[in-house]
């Protein structure tokens, strides 16, 4: 998900006014329409389903705000707000710092496209597909990783099976799914950083890692902030992998919000409840989204 | 440029960590594929296929009846795999077209062109970045269910052809950014704006929409939870969610895994396809997704 | 118009209603199941069922457990869900709730269908408030699936195996024989006094924990059972006693088991959702295991070393197993309730169960075809009487726990158990606490 780096500019021709509002019109209304059936009227019907109780098979009933009363005293929906959070405190970091690592490594391959591409491999999968394999290879009785730790002399690391693996683990391979992708964004940011400055670096006597904390780093900041914030309202939408991986166990420490969410509307038929869910998780990414904005502004003011 | 020796070693220290990390799950999906199921779990760790056989390949795509798949310690099921890629092509195919064309007619107008609360309906497609999908997802259901699309195409195709604020959005700081005077040269000798989209502006944003078109082709082909709740029944079910059902056709909690990586190995292959094809478009244009 | 003209009209029209008729397509009727294990079992039904019914055709489809129920309730909710389905005790009284299952009794009473001919009890599982919602089709217990090339080794007889005795307490002579069988990474057996419990790489018994659910039908049901332990007071029922002192006691001696004796396969060492106790089973990394008789077909064909199927461990009341079944219920909805009727009584007669038993793959719920089943079985050189034993042994069966809100349940008590198999609580407190988040959704 992306979001707009900076003021929007509205360029526009003064001449015949009137029919090129008509066209403009035209032009949008293909896409306002998709708008208004798939995004506003679900989103408005979400919420006045959040005021059910609704099973999807018998008639709603009016709760008014039941369901969120419920949401406050619920412990799964805290800690689905905690294991939400905690999967993105794994997630971010980790890849961001990975991502400037291959980024520094591509830029160092002059014309590489070949390491590019092979990054980018993962990020082709279906989230499914990467999910099993890693369930295959890193399974604690017959998966090569284990096994050969076992070999080796190691402990029986329980990737998927222990309450306080489960989670990194999961961050873990989607860290390899995405790293191409946002390797590639930091990346293009290191191109726009002029020779120039790197050489002018040089000429003052910097070490190579001078030059990258006093130089490449705070001239990658907006694209950093751009990289981070949109993989954390990703990252806080989360699903394929822990459906895959361990529908939220061991000890529900990694039933996220979109798990929770789909458990309780799909399994257990409580759409109303659910979509109360759903909504405070708008409420948190608006939130994410409007810190986003203000990060972006913040670091494009450097530049 | 000249490095230093440590710095060179260092470097491709880390390309060939970051080949092998990447690389090897690969490796070991295919090399699984090509093991015979009961040797899997016998030899769980041996590199190359400890009992190469093609047999996986053969069953998962139905060429081996159920009985002998069985015999051979398989689950015995096997995926259509080329309907499910057909639909795959299908629905891929429809979002990608649909939605590159409409968000460009959007996006051009948005750039170029003047007309009531422009700024206001641009600002609420931004705002609409941030609303999780799982929000959308249950009344999305609903209607599609209302209007009796469950297991159509149309019904797994509509909530995304004709818009995509991440696609808008980005069309949109393309045409900004794009040379304005042919288009106004074209204006000043009478042409429509509806001529000057289709013969100028298209034309010259081809990169721009390849780019998104590729990237709105693999996100349509990768997604999941949405083709599962619509698309269940096979004559619509995408190659994702087969590959979902196929796991969990084994015997109580026991998956066929020489038969799932053969699957996965299968699948992978057509987007891997469409990335030789256009890799290098869609590697340039990563870049210019971030930072346009 | 005339009344000649009017009259030749309806003559017409009611000319071409018999011609139609005459050439009508088939009534479609589809029919589904979960495991891929009865598919060529059901098909030889519905061919038989379809050359004795010419304007029914039968359309099976088949998706494994988790997808079934997924798409049977999704289709519910869209209205299109399949005419007539398997259908499981933990699922249906859900599903009778919600008004999706066609009550079949008034049929039932008009065709005179028998109901006595199903083995004791299962026709009554089906029922509630004079309703039916089912014809049993088959049925299930539980029994000890070893190996035998290991207990062999280990010096343990057959008889041995089938006479074993269980209790909470100090695990009998079944705790025993798991001794024997596991083995340490410096390759000492349980039962030397130098076992290293943390470090076995052999172990007796394996559970899948993260499959146990709220009934924990193959794995802890039948010891919990054995201690004189209940579910609940009856169907319906709405409390459960699941902190019961016997049933803590039951759940902290396999917890102690695994985390203490090193006798049982570990929480950690089990995948948590895609490889379970039947895999280590096949790759020899347990002696044991519980299973349910619709898995016989599975270890009787696919390991490399002999399986042998012995009796329950007899605890201190006794031998228990869950006595299981499944049914085939009617959508509400479907568009053809006559015919899909018809595939129900069929699928309920002993004609079809006679079949779908001469495969060998699960006991039919009439007594002919559990016959069936054996001489098939027999055939195959299994020796499968623990599990009908246990069928036909006086109290030797409990039933299946209805009540409602069993998906709930179900993921409290996952919860539960995951804790006290992962060492984070003691049984009792995890015990306790969960039993009252049950209760307390009856309230």
């Amino acid at each position: 998900m992306r979001t707009a780096p900076g003021a929007v500019r509205f360029p526009g021709s003064a001449s015949t006014a009137g029919r090129e509002a008509g066209l403009g019109l035209l032009f949008i209304l293909p896409s306002l329409a998709g708008f208004i059936v798939f995004f506003v009227v679900p989103a408005v019907r979400g919420l006045l389903i959040s005021f059910t109780d609704w099973n999807l098979l018998t008639a709603p009933r009016a709760v008014g705000l039941a369901n969120y009363a419920a949401l406050l005293n619920d412990p799964d929906f805290w800690n689905a707000l905690k294991v939400t959070a905690l999967y993105v405190l794994w997630n971010i970091p980790v890849q961001t710092v990975l991502a400037v690592i291959v980024a520094l490594v591509m830029n160092a391959a002059a014309r590489s496209s070949l390491l590019k591409g092979m990054v980018l491999l993962p990020w082709l999968m279906p989230n499914v597909v990467v999910a099993l394999l890693w369930v295959w290879l890193l399974d604690p009785t017959i998966g090569l990783i284990n096994v050969a730790v076992k070999a080796l002399g190691g402990p029986l690391l329980p990737f998927l099976s222990s309450p306080g693996m489960a989670l990194p683990t999961i961050a873990g391979i989607n860290i390899w799914r995405y790293l191409g992708y946002t390797a590639l964004l930091v990346f293009a940011g290191l191109q726009t950083i002029p020779p120039e400055v790197y050489e002018a670096a040089r000429i003052d006597g910097a070490g190579d890692r001078q030059t990258f904390w006093r130089i490449t780093l705070p001239l990658l900041r907006p694209v950093l902030a751009f990289v981070v914030v949109t993989s954390v309202l990703g990252s806080f939408q989360i699903f394929d992998t822990v459906a895959v991986t361990t529908k939220g166990g061991p000890i529900a420490t990694t039933k996220v919000f979109n798990y929770m969410i789909y458990q309780q509307a799909f399994e257990r038929f409580q759409m109303g409840y659910a979509t109360a869910v759903s909504m405070v998780l708008f409420l948190i990414l608006v939130g994410v989204g409007l810190l986003q904005m203000k990060l972006l502004r913040a670091g494009e003011a450097e530049t | 440029m000249k490095r230093p020796r440590g710095t060179r070693v260092l470097f491709w220290a880390a390309v060939a960590v970051i080949a092998v990390v990447t690389l090897f799950p690969f490796y070991w999906a295919v090399r699984t594929a090509l093991t015979v199921p009961r040797a899997v779990y016998a030899h769980p760790t041996s590199f190359l296929p400890p009992a190469l056989t093609m047999t996986n390949f053969e069953r998962v795509l139905g060429l081996i009846d159920a009985v002998t798949a069985v015999k051979l310690g398989g689950s015995g099921q096997s995926i259509n795999f080329f309907i499910f890629l057909r639909n795959s092509v299908i629905v891929s195919t429809l979002v990608t077209v649909g939605q590159t064309f409409f968000s460009a007619a959007a996006a051009y107008a948005f750039a170029r062109m003047r007309f009531p609360f422009r700024r206001q309906i641009f600002g609420v497609y931004l705002s609409s970045l941030m609303v999780p999908g799982i929000v959308v997802l249950i009344p999305n259901f609903i209607l599609v269910r209302t209007v009796g699309w469950l297991n159509t195409y149309q019904g797994i195709v509509a909530p995304t052809f004709l818009f995509s604020p991440f696609a808008v959005f980005f069309l949109r700081q393309f045409f900004l950014g794009m040379n304005r005077e042919l288009e106004e040269a074209a204006l000043v000798e009478g042409a429509g704006r509806i001529r000057i989209f289709l013969q100028i502006a298209v034309p010259l944003s081809m990169t721009a929409l390849t780019t998104l078109a590729v990237i709105t082709f693999i996100y349509t082909w990768n997604d999941y939870l949405w083709p599962l709740l619509i698309g269940k029944s096979e004559s619509v079910r995408m190659l994702t969610v087969a590959l979902g059902v196929f796991r969990q056709q084994g015997a109580q909690n026991m998956p066929d895994w020489a038969g799932l990586m053969a699957g996965t190995t299968l699948a992978i292959i057509p987007t891997l396809a469409l990335f030789l094809a256009l890799g290098k478009r869609v590697i340039a244009s990563i870049g210019f997704t971030g930072f346009r | 118009m005339s009344r000649t003209s009017r009259f030749l009209i309806a003559g017409v029209a009611a000319l071409m209603a018999v011609a139609a008729s005459a050439v009508a397509d088939p009534v479609t009727i589809r029919y589904t199941l979960w495991d891929s294990n009865q598919l060529p079992a059901y098909q030889k039904v519905a061919d038989t069922f379809m050359a004795r019914n010419p304007g029914i055709h039968i359309e099976i489809s088949q998706l494994g457990w988790g997808d079934y129920w997924n798409d049977l309730q999704t289709s519910m909710v869209a209205g299109t869900a399949v005419d007539v389905f398997t259908d499981h005790l933990a699922k249906y009284p859900e599903f009778a709730a919600k008004a999706q299952l066609l009550d079949i009794a008034p049929m039932v009473k008009k065709d005179g269908v028998p109901t006595n001919i199903y083995l004791t009890g299962l026709a009554d599982l089906w029922t509630r408030d004079g309703k039916r919602f089912g014809l049993p089709k088959d049925w299930d217990t539980i029994a000890v699936v070893y190996n035998k090339d290991m207990t062999a080794k280990a010096g343990i007889t057959d008889a041995e195996m089938n006479s074993l005795t269980w209790n909470p307490k100090d695990g009998g002579t079944f705790e025993t024989v798991l001794r024997k069988l596991s083995l340490d990474k410096n390759g000492n057996t349980g039962a030397s006094p130098a076992f290293d419990p943390a470090n076995a790489v052999r172990w007796g018994i394996a559970m899948d924990y993260s499959n146990f659910g709220a009934y924990g039908q193959q794995y802890w049901s039948s010891f919990a059972a054995s201690t004189g332990w209940k579910f609940t007071d009856g169907m319906y029922a709405k409390a459960y006693h699941y902190d019961d002192p016997r049933f803590i006691q039951t759940m902290q001696y396999f917890a102690d088991l695994s985390r203490k004796k090193g006798l049982m396969t570990p929480y950690e060492a089990l995948s948590a959702q895609n490889v379970g106790s039947t895999v280590l089973f096949t790759s020899q990394k347990i002696g044991l295991t519980l299973d349910g008789s619709w898995m016989i077909g599975f270890y009787g064909g696919t390991t490399d070393f002999k399986v042998g199927f012995a009796r329950l461990p007899i605890g201190p009341v006794g031998r228990r197993s869950m006595f299981n079944g499944l049914a085939d219920s009617i959508y509400v909805k479907t568009p053809h309730p006559q015919e899909a009727w018809q595939w129900v009584k069929f699928l309920g007669s002993a004609e079809a169960q006679n079949i779908v038993g001469s495969y060998g793959v699960v006991f039919p719920a009439i007594e002919s075809g559990v016959q069936a089943a054996l001489k098939t079985y027999k055939e195959r050189g299994l020796d499968v009487s623990a599990y009908t034993a246990q069928a036909l042994e006086k109290n030797g069966t409990f039933l299946f726990p209805i009540t409602d809100h069993a998906s709930e349940i179900n993921s409290i008590m996952q919860e539960s158990f995951d804790s006290i198999f992962l060492g984070k609580a003691s049984a009792a407190d995890a015990l306790r606490a969960a039993n009252q988040k049950v209760d307390a959704l009856f309230r």
